[in-house]
């Protein structure tokens, strides 16, 4: 009888159905806007798609595992920094930063295996500190994960022989990030975070966040789980602080740190923080309310209204309506998939219905 | 013939700050069979659940499956090695599909996601959830949760369940269904049950051997028949309610 049979949804193509309409979006966006040719709108459209990656890979663990973690921007800032001193020439870095560390100087190796070793050496900073945090749940969790960012903020802003301390750091040399090297970073890493939370370190994530002593008692190590996790998400963030920093040019340690925390947050919090496809509408929708936002500022303030931070303010009250009435975002704890738009087309057919 | 597995409490005792909460409290359990555990509130039931599957910490004793001392290691091997539990107020994960909280069961004990995929598939087609595999925990019935719950331990493969209560808040018609349910789960799956309940009508129906706790002290143990006789089980815990 067909009332008992299991619909079956875990197949391949069903699996993959999520990350490559997510994708098929991202592209045709990308393609539009290079065919429009103006440079204003790739701009815009390159540092979303580099938001996209850090928006997915703070995903993969806060959204996954319920803990806050503040730390990521940490390791977005650690990879934006170490993939830029790996990519730069030798003379570039003795020109730019005379103070740096002769080994460092020295090291220099093409643009895409810099934002890999970027990736690297934020996962090893988050190996290397992370494990004695995982223990901790709720509140205390994010404390401690608060506390390990500003460790990580003031190293970052400190150290002049490895990030030119407080000083800007320059990368110098043309824009290596352009709006291909980014539309396809954000693709790859789509799938990368669909995949993530449907594997089966995913599933354990999942499970500690939702009940951590059902999650025991169904044999899952949580520090284990949550630590392996933590470090795939960190080299995340560091590939995606590549990405924004040979995009950008240059940067200094306060960029990775409350207002891109607040913009990360805002996004995931927005959009679903459960969900890959809430990461991605979310920094759909927080980049076009922020540059709409943004345009509309100066013409305030020409009308003689003082209208400077207004963005802000917006864009934060818009989370806090969000957290009070859907607190789960836009997407809850669904995925964009063929099912899904169906389901919600026959929940609307439903609801007309019902009104009729 | 598949061998039976045993599941033996060795005098285990725990005791928080004077309180003695299990005191020197031994049992035995063999595949095939239910044991029920009972006692008053307050009798040391669930101190002596969270200590065999080490969620808690023993003080002295051992609580040896096939040989291998569950007590003494991390909670979440405890499975791995045999024994899976449900809880007293139902815990699932909320925001999983009741087909993922299945496989979560399987893969939490290292079966491979391909084969947890099958073991959900076949536990939501027996226990009549087929329907409901891509739903959220919060459609369902709160008796569905139980039965889902119970599914999630079975998906380990396990050679031991406790259950904690599984008949608490549900009506009566959803009880015998639940009894009907466990009374062919041991020849089924091929285990052993340990269930804790207030329902007698269960706990008398269906189990083979009865434990009685009082005080975090066993005062009683045998056959159900027996164990109701027990002028010091009518007294501690039956009282007048006993027929």
């Amino acid at each position: 009888m067909a009332k008992n049979r299991i619909k079956n949804n875990h197949g391949i193509s069903s699996k993959l159905s999520t990350p490559i309409m997510l994708s098929v979006i991202l592209v045709l966006v990308g393609y539009f806007i290079w065919w429009l040719n103006i440079p204003f709108v790739q701009d815009i459209y390159t540092s979303a798609a580099i938001t996209l990656v850090m928006v997915l890979g703070f995903q993969i663990f806060n959204g996954n595992s319920g803990i806050l973690s503040w730390s990521y921007v940490g390791f977005v800032g650690i990879g934006a920094f170490s993939s830029a001193i790996f990519s730069m020439t030798p003379q570039m870095k003795s020109m730019q930063m005379p103070e740096m560390y002769p080994f460092l100087v020295n090291i220099h190796v093409p643009f895409v295996v810099a934002l890999i070793l970027g990736a690297i050496v934020a996962a090893i900073i988050a190996a290397v500190v992370a494990w004695p945090m995982m223990k901790i749940s709720d509140d205390a969790g994010a404390i401690t994960q608060f506390a390990l960012l500003i460790v990580i903020h003031v190293i970052l802003a400190q150290w002049s022989k490895v990030t030119n301390g407080p000083r800007t750091f320059t990368l110098g040399g043309q824009t290596l990030t352009t709006i291909w090297v980014a539309m396809i970073s954000g693709v790859v890493v789509l799938f990368i975070a669909y995949f993530f939370k449907e594997s089966s370190l995913g599933l354990k994530l999942r499970a500690t966040r939702d009940d951590r002593y059902a999650a025991c008692s169904s044999g899952i190590d949580m520090v284990k789980t949550r630590y392996l996790s933590y470090i795939f998400s960190a080299a995340i963030g560091g590939f995606a602080g590549g990405l924004y920093s040979h995009y950008i040019l240059s940067i200094n340690a306060s960029a990775f740190y409350m207002t891109l925390l607040f913009n990360l947050l805002s996004m995931a919090v927005i959009g679903g923080k459960m969900s890959v496809s809430g990461a991605f509408f979310g920094t759909i929708l927080l980049t076009l309310a922020r540059q709409g936002l943004r345009q509309i500022e100066p013409v305030l303030t020409n009308m003689g209204v003082n209208a400077s931070g207004s963005t802000e303010i917006i864009v934060a009250v818009l989370m806090i309506v969000f957290l009070v009435f859907r607190a789960n975002g836009i997407m809850d704890r669904y995925e964009l998939s063929p099912s899904s738009l169906k389901s919600l087309f026959s929940r609307k057919k439903k609801a007309e219905k019902k009104s009729a | 013939m598949e061998n039976k597995s045993f599941l033996e409490v060795k005098s285990i005792c725990k005791s928080f700050g004077s309180l003695k909460a299990v005191n020197d409290v031994s049992m035995r359990i063999e595949t095939g069979e239910i044991l029920g555990l009972i006692g008053p509130n307050g009798s040391g039931k669930s101190t002596f659940i969270n200590l065999i599957t080490a969620m808690l910490k023993k003080d002295s004793g051992s609580v040896m499956l096939d040989g291998v001392d569950l007590s003494s290691m991390p909670a979440h091997k405890v499975p791995k090695n045999g024994l899976a539990r449900t809880y007293q107020t139902v815990r699932l994960f909320k925001n999983l599909t009741c087909r993922e909280n299945l496989i979560i069961g399987a893969i939490g004990v290292g079966i491979s996601q391909k084969e947890a995929n099958k073991i959900a598939d076949e536990l939501l087609e027996e226990m009549g959830l087929a329907e409901k595999a891509d739903s959220f925990v919060e459609n369902l019935t709160f008796s569905e949760q139980r039965f889902l719950e119970i599914s999630r331990a079975l998906a380990c493969k396990p050679k031991f369940v406790l259950l904690d209560e599984p008949a608490a808040g549900l009506n009566e018609e959803e009880t015998q269904h639940m009894l009907d349910l466990l009374k062919e789960l041991p020849a089924k799956k091929h285990i052993g049950i340990l269930i804790v309940d207030h329902d007698m009508h269960l706990i008398m129906t269906l189990c083979d051997k009865l434990h009685v706790l009082n005080y975090g002290q066993t005062i009683a143990e045998g056959k159900p028949e027996v164990v109701r006789a027990n002028p010091e089980v009518v007294k501690a815990y039956l009282g007048s309610t006993a027929e």
